[in-house]
């Protein structure tokens, strides 16, 4: 996995690939990303327009994969489904959920690195859709 | 046809922009309490005998031939109630503010608006306008201004308005069950693991199973026939019939139907299967054919429920290709 960014702040678009082998490849990279992170890391779950239980379970191995290592992560939901949905499993009451990377930018914690964020959210983009 | 002897009928219409076999918002229970049974109640009061029901969803309406078709009967009175609230109403004041008024056509309203509630003489009957409810308050006729308690049940907001109002005695609904401790209530055949956490007030409907480590309430009613999963909490919101949830889930602010959960802090429905949080318990098949009579032989369409309510089988009606279904009360 080589999205990562060292600047303060990654930000992850959360795969929604249909295809099993590729959804395999890029939840393997996220949950790395997340593994080797030192910075505070937003999942964009926005690309994906209905959460399955597979999805759902990989929010949660995020979830898991920072609390183990002491990472911020927060998500952007994207839709009020999303929302509904992380709320529902609880994932909002253990992390921060935004409606927009935007919003999630220019929460205070994550302030005093927001020059870098467009070209991280950039570069990640690229790489995830790759 | 019988024709009760003050010459009034009741005729019942469902408002409802979805589809009314799914609809969740007229004809689910509140606190297993049936709207429609306890309009029927009041329409009993007043000594109807004969009752029309219609699952017309166009707009919730009369149809104009219906008027017309009652007209031809001799019916010199119509009683129309719109499924679209519950009001504590006493139908024989409505009855003789129209008699007073001498108006073709009455209209029941509180301070929201009209409740879907009105009265059509003869003369209304036989022009059969189908907008009754506009052209009455056209024709500058005084509404009927209803005072107690009533509440619009057409939105998953308003309808736990109701429940909350139910639960805290500020209507005169009650849960349709047993009360197990201050502000709890639950029904016939519940089952609830020891380590399940009530907090009143709330509702359990019958037959529901609640497993280990769930939270039920304050102010959260799951309907009969439900499953709630290990560890899940349920507040603020309302559970309707055979649905079953996940373990672990959070459900807050919510009226959640079988794999759907409509939010009612942002509005929003969101697709709980997909995401394997939340199903429809498919009914048992073999309960309907032992079903007892229904308790009126001149009941059609109608049979008694598992836990003694009355189901009206719209159903076959609507196979049947009838707009209405008739029941002597």
């Amino acid at each position: 996995m080589n999205a990562m960014n060292t600047v303060a702040r990654t930000i992850l678009p959360f795969p929604c690939a249909s295809n099993s082998g590729r959804r395999r490849s890029l939840r393997k990279g996220l949950l790395a990303a997340l593994r080797v992170s030192s910075s505070p890391v937003i999942v964009d779950v926005s690309g994906c327009c209905s959460l399955n239980q597979e999805d759902i379970d990989l929010l949660l191995d995020c979830v898991a994969q920072a609390a183990g290592r002491d990472t911020q992560v927060f998500f952007v939901a994207g839709s009020l489904a999303n929302r509904v949905l992380l709320e529902v499993t609880r994932i909002s009451s253990v992390a921060q959920v935004f409606n927009s990377v935007t919003e999630a930018l220019a929460y205070p914690h994550m302030s005093a690195e927001n020059d870098a964020k467009a070209q991280t959210a950039n570069e990640s983009q690229e790489r995830w859709g790759a | 046809m019988g024709i009760h002897e003050a010459g009034t009928c009741a005729a019942g219409a469902f408002e409802n922009p979805r589809s009314f076999y799914s609809s969740y918002s007229t004809r689910m229970p509140v606190l297993g309490n049936d709207i429609l049974q306890s309009w029927i109640e009041r329409v009993r009061k007043l000594g109807v005998q004969n009752l029309w029901l219609t699952s017309d969803s166009r707009s919730g309406g009369v149809a104009r031939s219906a008027l017309g078709e009652l007209a031809r009967q001799g019916i010199e009175r119509l009683l129309v109630i719109k499924l679209k609230s519950y009001a504590e109403m006493d139908l024989t004041d409505l009855l003789r503010f129209h008699c007073e008024r001498h108006n073709p056509v009455t209209e029941a309203q509180d301070s929201r608006g009209q409740l879907g509630v009105s009265l059509l003489d003869r003369r209304a009957l036989r022009d059969g306008n189908e907008a009754h409810e506009s052209s009455a308050v056209a024709c500058g006729q005084i509404p009927y201004q209803f005072r107690g308690y009533a509440k619009r049940i057409l939105s998953a907001r308003e309808r736990q308005e109701l429940v909350g109002d139910a639960l805290t005695e500020g209507c005169a609904m009650r849960p349709a069950g047993t009360q197990i401790r201050d502000k709890v209530w639950v029904g016939e055949g519940v089952k609830l693991a020891d380590t399940v956490r009530l907090a009143g007030p709330t509702y359990i409907g019958a037959r529901t199973i609640v497993r280990a480590g769930a939270t039920i309430g304050p102010f959260a009613s799951v309907e009969s026939d439900c499953v709630v999963d290990c560890g899940t909490t349920v507040e603020r919101s309302t559970v309707l019939p055979h649905t079953y949830l996940a373990p672990g889930l959070l459900i807050r602010h919510g009226l959640v139907d079988g794999g759907q959960m409509e939010d009612l802090t942002w509005g929003t429905v969101a697709d709980l299967e997909p995401a394997g949080l939340g199903s429809r318990i498919q009914r048992r098949e073999s309960r309907r054919p032992t079903l007892r009579p229904a308790p009126r032989e001149t009941v059609p369409n109608a049979f008694s429920g598992a836990d003694g309510s009355v189901v009206w089988d719209f159903a076959a009606s609507s196979a049947a290709s009838k707009p209405w279904l008739q029941v002597r009360l």
